[in-house]
């Protein structure tokens, strides 16, 4: 049984339910089971009590799902109406069921279409549904509150549709008459019902869209009824350090920490970057795409930009979230950089045959071998070269940059006062002795440097250089 | 071994009456689980027959509920079928995976009480589930363990297990080392493998040479050490040699802020029998592994500092406390000719520690052979 540690992440299944006149309906799921594993779950064999309850080891399929029915979906996952507005979370053996039950209210009157030739009856009304994901139990808390956090953007959009044009309505009428329809259908191995009615509804396909994405790229964007837009990111998969995701909290500390001494270093071309942007986005942001580079820091790009330090931090912030740039320390000839720990520098490895297409003649770990050592800008680039290849250097060492390759190093400053030997009357054997920290990113006051004698100071500088993350993320 | 950070607030008893429908019948303490909770999450502790014998969790109204709902069949019951569940409810904002199995447990001890003599179909017999319930209620929260004879042939025996992150894979070219005195842990109580390796432990030794000279199978070897690492009794470091290079980490910086760290240091690495080395050359040493400088450049240019100081513990202390990091030698074959096979180990994947271990050259051969390749070339990180 073999995971990818991405799919820790990575929901087992999508699915709509409801509930309303005509009890708990489920009207849709993605991935589709199979029939025949469906009935199969549900033939009650009779069990001797004192066989073995195998759970959690051997008769489940690898993907961790034991295979619930629909119907057993449709009942636990409606929920009653208290438990409505609320995250919604459920475990069930190793599966884990989070969601937004959320209510639509009674329409007191009922909107019967026009071109409706059946004759007028009382509409079944739908009292509340939900969204619901079903994750690995083993998912990290993180996932399971974004996942929430999908499902109640959805629940959103759907609310406000429903109210206006009773979109979910319709959708659930749809779904419940090709479900009817298959059911119906004595022709033997009858496909699965959601199978067929993908083609037919709009909702159905942005969950399964919903779905496919949040288990490759993890940027969810939908538009519910073609109208109102859901976007959605799952930083576990946008926010990877070799093999491991970088965890929520880590994320939100590192955007507190931008200043303005940082540069913001874009992953994709300004181009392919202003052509996702959605058409009512902020001109801000596009000025700043338009204005920012990796030379620049986010003080001149305020500047060059017209835009003020706040709104600057904070699009940028909201880049970095979406992975689509990263925070750099503006690129410069003293810069020193090494190879980051993480870096994959495999002879196969895609990125190797990136950078052979990108920059033909060149070899991704021929380079990277360079900076086994900490290399400045400045050694990294030879005067005597013609001023095409030095800018093409630059240029690959932004493109290191951008995928994490390399590490940016800094030089620390500490003061360590020696233990004197005349004053040894006066302090205790244990004593150690005194630290100051001054420069690098501390905020200490100088201060510290009124204890002991100058001279005793200048004997005492301490130079190292720590690994610092490029993108202030900490290595996990 | 002391409560765990886990608590229970309720255990309560639901069944399936004939007339009544589903119902708690017992709970301790008593009231906690209000009526209009229980109308919330009946479905889920009285259950349709497909979610009989699974393990339930449910979030609601500020309460988790953890149960696992037994469905025993009999013509003897009314309605043909005895319905019940017995769990346990914490605050929502618990971590209950550790409960699980208790859960679990106890389900399976009542289905055999009931197989066996009846007890909870039998009226009086069922009484004796309140003051089960409430000494269960009692140590569980107050050690985490329970002992508790129901009969004269049934005793429960619940322990509260601590769940652990997984461990890594244990390579053969790793560093097992113990993260406390090794006299600390009472050698009788591991299994006979570990027994048989633990003396041959001693942070230098890797996984190869333990195996090698306590005559244990190599595989063997490796899981009793992630057995270890699992439990926290070990941490894992890389093969110490005068040729390795290292570099610091931000973490360095807990040598200067963090007291406790400053004490445990200056104690581990002092040599034996010396006046205790002080912070300043420590310091200063984990500060001069930088890129490209070996152990032993080193201990050439420091060797003031490292009177009082054994360099083969200050890297040990460094690597398990992370204060410091290993740079591994990785040899890629860039070029080659077309007829040449393609490289296996000189791919980038495969650091000189591996190699070496695999193929049994020593480093100095390896490099010789390397060094005079021009077609590789060799990356740290």
């Amino acid at each position: 049984m073999f995971f990818k540690c991405g799919e820790k992440t990575s929901p087992i299944s999508v699915i709509l339910v409801t509930s309303g006149s005509r009890g708990n309906k489920l009207l849709f799921r993605y991935p589709f089971q199979q029939v025949s594993d469906c009935t199969s779950s549900l033939t009650t064999k009779q069990r001797s009590p004192y066989a073995l309850n195998t759970t959690g080891d051997v008769l489940e399929d690898p993907d961790g799902d034991s295979r619930f029915s629909d119907i057993i979906l449709a009942t636990i996952l409606a929920t009653k109406s208290d438990m409505c507005g609320k995250k919604f979370e459920l475990k069930i053996d190793n599966v884990r069921f989070v969601g937004h039950p959320t209510l639509l209210q009674h329409p007191h009157t009922i909107q019967v279409s026009k071109t409706d030739p059946s004759p007028k009856r009382e509409m079944p009304t739908m009292i509340l549904f939900s969204v619901v994901f079903a994750l690995r139990a083993n998912a990290d808390p993180s996932v399971i509150s974004c996942m929430h956090n999908l499902s109640r953007r959805i629940a959103i959009a759907l609310q406000h549709e429903e109210r206006r044009c009773q979109y979910l309505t319709r959708e659930a009428k749809l779904m419940l008459a090709v479900q009817d329809e298959v059911t119906n259908m004595t022709e033997s191995d009858p496909q699965s019902p959601f199978r067929q009615i993908l083609p037919k509804c709009k909702l159905a396909r942005d969950l399964k869209e919903a779905y496919d994405s949040l288990c490759t790229t993890g940027v969810v964007r939908l538009h519910i009824n073609n109208w109102l837009e859901v976007s959605f990111c799952l930083p576990h998969k946008i926010h990877r350090v070799g093999g491991n995701h970088v965890p929520p909290e880590a994320l939100e500390r590192s955007l507190k920490a931008i200043r303005p001494y940082h540069a913001l270093l874009l992953l994709d071309s300004e181009k392919a970057l202003l052509a996702q942007l959605p058409l009512d986005c902020s001109p801000a942001l596009v000025r700043l795409i338009k204005t920012c580079s990796a030379v620049k820091n986010l003080q001149q790009l305020a500047q060059d930009a017209d835009l003020n330090l706040l709104q600057i931090f904070q699009i940028a912030a909201h880049l970095v979230y979406w992975g689509k740039a990263i925070i750099v320390y503006p690129l410069c000839e003293n810069n020193v950089y090494m190879l980051s720990p993480h870096a994959n520098i495999s002879l196969y490895s895609p990125l190797a045959e990136a950078f052979g297409q990108q920059f033909p003649g060149h070899d991704l770990p021929s380079m990277l071998a360079k900076f086994s050592l900490p290399l400045s800008l400045s050694e990294f680039r030879n005067p005597l070269d013609a001023s095409v290849q030095e800018a093409q250097l630059i240029q690959m060492v932004v493109w290191m940059l951008q995928r994490r390759l390399l590490i940016q190093l800094h030089t620390y400053v500490c003061l360590l006062v020696p233990p004197s030997e005349e004053e040894s009357g006066l302090l205790r054997d244990e004593e150690l002795p005194l630290v100051a920290r001054v420069g690098g990113r501390s905020l200490s006051t100088p201060s510290a440097l009124s204890f002991g004698s100058p001279s005793i100071f200048t004997q005492l500088m301490i130079w190292w250089r720590i690994c610092f993350s490029l993108i202030s993320l900490p290595l996990v | 071994r002391g409560s765990s950070c886990i608590r229970i607030e309720c255990i309560f008893f639901s069944e399936f009456h004939p007339t009544l429908g589903p119902k708690i019948t017992y709970q301790v303490p008593e009231e906690y689980i209000s009526r209009e909770l229980f109308d919330t999450v009946q479905v889920y502790i009285i259950t349709k027959p497909e979610l009989q014998n699974k393990l339930i969790t449910v979030t609601a109204m500020g309460k988790k509920l953890i149960g696992c709902p037994v469905c025993i069949e009999h013509k003897k019951y009314s309605r043909n079928a005895l319905l019940f569940n017995l769990g346990l409810v914490c605050d929502a904002r618990t971590k209950t995976c550790a409960l699980e199995p208790i859960v679990k447990k106890l389900s399976g001890y009542l289905t055999t009480l009931e197989l066996e003599s009846g007890f909870i179909s039998n009226e009086e017999s069922k009484q004796k589930l309140l003051p089960i319930m409430s000494t269960l209620l009692e140590e569980l929260n107050a050690t985490g363990a329970c002992t508790l004879p129901i009969d004269e042939s049934n005793t429960i025996n619940l322990k509260l297990i601590e769940q652990r992150r997984d461990p890594l894979i244990v390579q053969e070219y790793d560093v097992p080392v113990f993260t406390q005195c090794k006299d600390h842990f009472i050698k009788s109580q591991w299994d006979l493998t570990t027994q048989q390796i633990l003396a041959y432990i001693d942070g230098f030794r890797h996984i190869q040479k333990i195996s090698a000279e306590a005559d244990v199978e190599l595989n063997l070897v490796r899981i009793a050490v992630q057995n270890l690492l699992y439990y926290g009794v070990v941490t894992l470091v890389s093969i110490f040699q005068y040729s390795n290079v290292y570099c610091t980490t931000p973490t360095v910086q807990s040598l200067i802020d963090d007291r406790s760290i400053q004490e445990e240091c200056l104690n581990y690495v002092t040599k034996k029998g010396q006046k205790r080395a002080c912070l300043r050359d420590v310091f200063q040493l984990y500060c001069g592994l930088t890129p490209g400088t070996t152990v032993r450049d080193l201990c050439s240019r420091y060797s003031q500092q490292l009177q009082r100081v054994d360099e083969r513990r200050l890297i040990q202390y460094g690597l398990m406390k992370a204060l410091i990091r290993r740079l591994q030698k990785y040899p890629v074959k860039v070029t080659r000719d077309e007829r040449s096979r393609p490289p296996r180990l000189y791919t980038g994947c495969h650091s000189y520690d591996e190699i070496c271990c695999k193929t049994g050259m020593s480093y100095k051969e390896l490099d010789e052979r390397l060094e005079n390749d021009p077609n590789i070339i060799v990356c740290w990180k």
